[in-house]
């Protein structure tokens, strides 16, 4: 590999890894959590991390997405969306991280308390 | 044979080189919890592609692609996103072709298409959901378009010098 493209690589993996950190770092905060639920740009419900719960969000075309919260991390644990994208999400516990069932228009994100 | 059937024969091989290349990437389950991270199989023909045929070519052969292994491995709505990563992964990797000429590099190209494709389709997952909070992962899925555009871009080196040594693309431009 030549000198140029180690450079170009390096500076893409420092934008990326500091990018990332960044983004927790400016989102880090110690007020309480909550799970927003947005369904077809609309929110739907907003849910506290701190309390354990489990809900069943309907489509209008007759879907669903089974939402858990459990130990303070949120994460999709049922979907009869076709490429079960949602489900196979990472959990999701800090400010800003999101899971996306696109084919039901369906976002959970985490949100702190005064946004 | 002449240069325009000769040319059409090359072009096919690609679109069914590419849709192969699909469908063994779907087959590669990448044990990531992160959606719609893949290897990028396919980028391998449009680099080709892009330095044998130019690029109008090479549009038809992503699109065909894309039209292809929507219809026969993937739900009709993950054509939009597939359509939407490949065209813009195709323009930013043709400009940098274009402009850079004689001193490219086909790793940077190919770790820039990736890092494109990817952001062509959370853009138009950002505007199908109605939500602008997608940054984050966005930049989890550029960290991971590094090693998967590495390597494909690696390959697709090999290929073409291997490819330089035979005659198959002697004819295209005669």
């Amino acid at each position: 590999m030549k000198k140029k493209e180690f450079i170009v690589i390096t500076i893409l993996l420092v934008i990326s890894l500091g990018g990332i950190a960044l983004f927790y770092i400016i989102n880090a905060t110690n007020q309480p959590l909550y799970v927003r639920v947005t369904s077809q740009g609309e929110v739907v419900t907003i849910l506290p991390l701190s309390e354990d719960h489990t809900e069943t969000f309907y489509t209008p075309s007759g879907g669903y997405n089974t939402l858990t919260i459990s130990n303070g991390k949120a994460k999709m644990t049922d979907a009869d969306c076709p490429d079960k994208i949602c489900v196979k999400t990472y959990p999701i516990s800090s400010p800003g991280e999101t899971i996306v069932c696109l084919p039901h228009k369906l976002v959970v994100e985490v949100v702190t308390g005064n946004s | 044979m002449n240069s325009k059937a000769y040319r059409l024969v090359i072009l096919s091989l690609y679109v069914s080189m590419a849709l192969i290349l699909s469908y063994v990437e779907s087959l590669i389950p990448l044990p990531l919890p992160i959606p719609g991270a893949k290897i990028g199989l396919p980028n391998i023909i449009t680099l080709v592609s892009l330095l044998t045929l130019g690029w109008p070519l090479t549009l038809l052969v992503v699109v065909a692609r894309v039209l292809l292994s929507g219809f026969m491995f993937g739900g009709g709505f993950s054509i939009v996103y597939s359509l939407s990563g490949g065209l813009l992964s195709l323009l930013v990797m043709a400009l940098i072709l274009h402009f850079t000429k004689d001193g490219f590099s086909l790793i940077l190209t190919s770790i820039f298409g990736a890092i494109s494709h990817n952001l062509g389709q959370v853009i138009v997952a950002s505007i199908v959901v109605q939500t602008s909070s997608l940054m984050l992962y966005f930049l989890i899925l550029m960290f991971l378009a590094i090693p998967t555009g590495l390597f494909i871009g690696i390959t697709a080196r090999e290929l073409m010098r291997l490819l330089d040594k035979t005659t198959i693309f002697k004819r295209l431009n005669s």
